[in-house]
This record gives structure tokens, sequence and C-alpha cells, in this order.
């Protein structure tokens, strides 16, 4: 395009001529449209997502609640974070509960994936099933969960009363030593499924030729998982560990309905830790460098994983 | 008993393990319909039993709302039009932008594009307490249109990468003729691609159907009239205290059961497109 249009023009030093304000306007006439197309997405991300980010690390240098003015404190509430055992212990909960929630519904998720590709019995019905939880809000799943495992009449209890395992009946979420493990169990039933759908369409993606080539080479089911399914589903597995890992920092519906951090803030994650904060303590300098913190952690990992997954894509 | 033989040890355990797991994913979601439609004494005193004949008394209790102060109907419509509101910006605006990203070569459009994969790394938890007054000084707070846009943006970035990479691979020669044939560059997307490009728009919408209908945290923080609040706020505002103590155990499994409903419904209908989406949206 621009090359045709340079020689029509003869008169080229007029081109050149031209003032930068001039040639601005030429730009942006040629391209009018695209940049009609930009500017909604464009607009609604710089006035509802820049800008709040900017704010955000300017307030967290303030000590202010919410009603009179804003005192500047430099990076005191940081200071404070570094030393608030609440702040710590919801951060290390966070990342205990990404770790194991992850590790959790990958693994189950791998299983049934390599499993279901397998072909068993009623393969089609359990790729339906699995992946119903996932739809299921996270508010219900958690409501649900709450009036299950209820220590006196919850049904999980009655159940254990009943077949004799009486031992077994625990106050589910009133121990804090065992709560933070219910809530990572819950949420390895509702999400497994995903993962799995996932890693299954990986692994149906695996040529057929390859498939039977090991069928003629006569490889056992085992070696089939571990030699020829898994090495070829890795990069997916990677992206689907990662998804879960950042997925699973932003957890607060959970916690919100089933503790809401408790007993004890044995439960408490950044989410909910940021949320008392701000709205019940009215700490909002304070809660604002949560999620300064927040925001660093995940930022830099979610930008860390799609450099590397960028890179991949490209070697292919 | 020549297939008999075939069948493995291992192959019987994977079989039962399977069947197993089945049980234990589905189960809860069944008895939390089952129990929906029991009253309390029966939910306390004989949690397996069968709700039949169905008890609808939980159900005209949440239709009226005498538990969290509006009736059903008052939150399905917010969670409703919020729904709608956000997937309709949502596809005119991500279409758009991936579009001129995958069509145009405009000087910006490379700084664009990474400020929107940039835009892909950000928490929603950061923009909490900003917007939060933001939308309080423009008097969007318990508004649903506030809703809507806050949610329009935090889909915006996968939504954008999906459209781009699909307009990727969208082959030109067919806008070219419409260009050709005097079309505008408007109007080639408009009437020829859009049209065209039906599974895309439904990707999109998929990927966001399901967390805009369930998301509790910016709802929580920002609509706190009742009259204005979403079904998941519904949910969550039944204090999960001791069973004994709490006299609308019933009605609480109602309201969840109705939450649930439409995504199940949803799912059911357009269930291996929503797979097929939700894996182009995890591994886009």
């Amino acid at each position: 395009m621009t090359t045709t249009e340079v020689a029509s023009q003869p008169i080229a030093p007029y081109s050149n001529r031209l003032s930068w304000y001039q040639r601005l306007k030429k730009t942006l006439r040629d391209n009018l449209i695209w940049y009609l197309f930009v500017t909604p997405a464009i607009l609604l991300i710089i006035v509802f997502m820049v800008v709040p980010i900017i704010e955000a690390l300017s307030l967290a240098t303030y000590r202010w609640n919410g009603v009179r003015p804003r005192e500047f404190i430099g990076f005191e509430n940081f200071q404070d974070l570094g030393t608030d055992r609440f702040f710590l212990g919801a951060l290390q909960h966070t990342i205990f509960f990404s770790i194991a929630a992850t590790l959790g519904t990958v693994t189950l998720g791998l299983l049934l994936a390599v499993a279901i590709s397998r072909r068993v019995l009623g393969a089609s019905i359990y790729r339906v099933l699995f992946y119903l939880p996932v739809m299921v809000p996270i508010t219900v799943v958690g409501a649900l969960w709450v009036r299950i495992l209820e220590p006196n009449f919850g049904m999980l209890n009655t159940f254990l009363r009943g077949a004799g395992l009486e031992a077994l009946a625990e106050s589910w979420l009133g121990d804090a030593k065992i709560a933070l493990f219910v809530l990572i169990g819950v949420t390895i039933w509702q999400y497994s499924g995903f993962p799995m759908i996932v890693l299954l369409a990986a692994a149906e993606n695996i040529s057929e030729e390859v498939q039977e080539a090991a069928t003629l080479d006569g490889v056992s089911e085992w070696q089939r998982i571990t030699h020829i399914t898994i090495p070829l589903i890795r990069p997916v597995l990677i992206s689907i560990s990662v998804l879960q890992v950042i997925f699973s920092l932003k957890v607060f519906d959970l916690m919100w309905v089933m503790t809401r951090g408790g007993p004890g803030q044995s439960t408490d994650v950044l989410g909910t830790f940021l949320f008392d904060e701000a709205f019940f303590k009215r700490k909002y300098g304070y809660a604002s460098a949560v999620a300064v913190a927040m925001f660093v952690i995940i930022f830099t990992i979610t930008y860390i994983y799609q450099r590397i997954v960028r890179v991949e894509n490209a070697k292919l | 008993m020549n297939r008999l033989r075939h069948l493995s040890l291992v192959k019987i355990i994977v079989v039962v393990v399977l069947v197993l797991w089945a049980i234990i994913e589905l189960y809860p979601i069944l008895f939390m319909f089952n129990t929906s439609f029991k009253l309390d004494p029966q939910i306390l005193n004989e949690p397996f039993s069968i709700g039949y004949p169905p008890s609808f008394e939980s159900y005209a209790r949440v239709w009226e709302g005498d538990q969290t102060g509006q009736p059903f109907l008052s939150y399905f419509m917010n969670s409703a039009i919020i729904l709608v509101g956000t997937i309709i910006l949502l596809l005119v605006t991500s279409t758009l932008a991936g579009y001129a990203l995958a069509r145009g070569r405009f000087p910006g459009s490379p700084w664009v594009q990474q400020g929107f994969l940039l835009s892909l790394a950000v928490p929603a938890h950061a923009l909490l307490i900003p917007l939060y007054f933001f939308l309080g000084n423009l008097g969007l707070r318990n508004n649903l249109l506030g809703m809507v846009m806050v949610y329009t943006t935090l889909g915006l970035p996968l939504s954008i990468v999906l459209a781009r990479a699909y307009f990727l691979s969208f082959p030109v020669e067919i806008e070219e003729q419409a260009l050709i044939d005097g079309c505008s560059q408007f109007g080639a997307f408009w009437r020829i691609v859009v049209p065209m490009s039906r599974s895309i728009l439904a990707t999109i919408a998929i990927v966001n159907i399901t967390w805009v209908w369930s998301e509790l945290f910016f709802a929580q923080a920002f609509l706190s009239d009742t009259d204005m609040q979403t079904l998941p706020i519904a949910v969550a505002s039944y204090r999960p205290a001791q069973m004994q103590a709490s006299a609308a155990i019933s009605q609480h499994f109602a309201i969840m059961a109705l939450t649930t409903l439409p995504l199940l419904i949803f799912y059911f209908v357009f269930q291996s497109h929503i797979r097929k989406g939700m894996t182009a949206g995890a591994l886009r």
C-alpha cells in the first residue's frame, strides 16, 4: 500500500516537508476505522483497569478510613504488612491452598482424563458428569457443603454415624486444624473436571498413527500412559497447572461462604483479608497495600507464564 | 466368558473407581435438588429420604423472599440483566478490537496488542477498592450498569485474545471481495465477517457466562442495597450457622437450586460446545 502511494506521488520532497502534525493527521485519517474498532475496548480497560491500578498504588501509601482526609504515610502500610501476623497467616494459607488445590485437581484430572481417553466403559457419560460441578456457582457449592458438613445434622456425619464410623465424624469446619484441608477437598471436588476436559482434549489430539504404532509394538497400557500420553500432553499439563495456581490465589467466594476465614483465622486468605480490612475495618489504605501485594504476586506469575507459553508456541 | 477374560483386574478397578467418583461428584448436586423439596424437620431428621411427594413450600417462601428481604424475581432479574448486558457489551467490544488487531497494521497496533496481553495478567482483586470509590463518585455503585461495565472490563482481555486468534485464521479473501464490491471496512466486518463467525461469538459467550452469573467478590462489595443484589449474594446471605438454630434450611436449598438451575440447563443444552469453549479459553 505505502509503496504504491509513494510511487504515485512524484513530488516526494513535499511529503518530507509535511510537519509532524500533518503526518500524524494523515496517519490517523488513513487508519481511522481501525482506531475506532479498538477504542471501546481500550477506553474500558483504561477507565476500569489501568486508572484503578494506579489509584490502588497511590492509596497504598496513605492512611485513610474513607471519610476523613487521607494522611500520607509512605511505605508504612507495607512495613506493617510484614509484621502483621494475620496478613502473613492469610498469605501462607493462600499459598498452601493454591499448591494443594492445584496438585489435587490436576492430578485427579489427569488420572480421569487418561482413563477416559482409553475408552473405558461409559467414557462418554463420565466426560459429561465430571464437568458438571464446574458449572455450579462457587457460592452455591460453598453453601451446599456447609450444610453437608454441619456436625450435628449434616449429611456426612449422619452417614458416618449410620455406617458405624462414628470416630470419623468431625466438626469439619469448626476445627482450626482441618478446616483448610476441608476447603481444599471441596475445591478438588468441584474443579477436577476442569483440568480433566482440557487434558482429555489434548490426549485425544494424539494422532491415531502414534497410538497404532504403539499398539503394534505391543506396549503395555502403563507404558502407553507414561511414555506416550503424558509426555505428549506435557505442555498442556503445565499450562493448566499454572492456570489453576493463578485461579486459586484469587480464591474468595469459598471462604466467604463457608468459614469467613475462621475458625480463629485458620482459613483466612488474601481475598477475604483484603475484603475485611477494606469494608469492615475501613482501613482502605492498608487494604490497598494488600491489593498491591496480590497484584505483584499474581501479575508476575501470569506474566512469566505468558512469556514461557509464547516462547514454547514460537518453537512449535 | 471370552469377554470376561479380557477384562483384566486393573480394568475392573479403574471402572469401579470411576463409578465411585461419579457418585461422589453427582450425589451432592442431586442431594441439593432433593433437599429443596423437603421441609426443615425432615431435612434434619432424615437427610437421605427422598423429597417425595415434593413440598413446594420452600420455593413459595423464596419466591416471596421472607428470609432475604427481596422476592426471588428481584435477585433473578438483577442477575439476568447484568449477565445479558455484560455478554452483549463484551461481544461487541471484543470482536471489534480482536478484528482490528488481526487485520489492521495501523501505527501503534503492536502496543495495543501488548497492552491487552498485559491486562490478561491483572488480578481483579487489585481493582476492588479504587473501583468501589470510583463507581461511588459516578453514582454507579448499587447500579446494574456499573456492574456491567466492571464485568465487561474483567472479561475483555481473554475475549479479545480469543477473538484475535479466530480472526487471524479467518480467510482474508472473503472480506477483500466484499471491499472490492464496494463495502466499507465496517460493512465488510458487520455484514460478511460477523454472520460467518458464530462459533467465536459462542465461545466468547461461553467462557464468560458461568463466571458472570456466579460472581460474588465485586457484587458483595458494590451492591449493598438489597433491591440491587444478585442471586449469589442471596445464597451467601443465609447464615450457615448451626443447623438446628436456623429455621430456613429448606429455603436456603431452594435458592441454591434456583441459582444453579439456569447454568445446568445451559450446560445440558450446549455441553460439547461448553467443554470445547472452556478448553479454548484455558489454552488461549
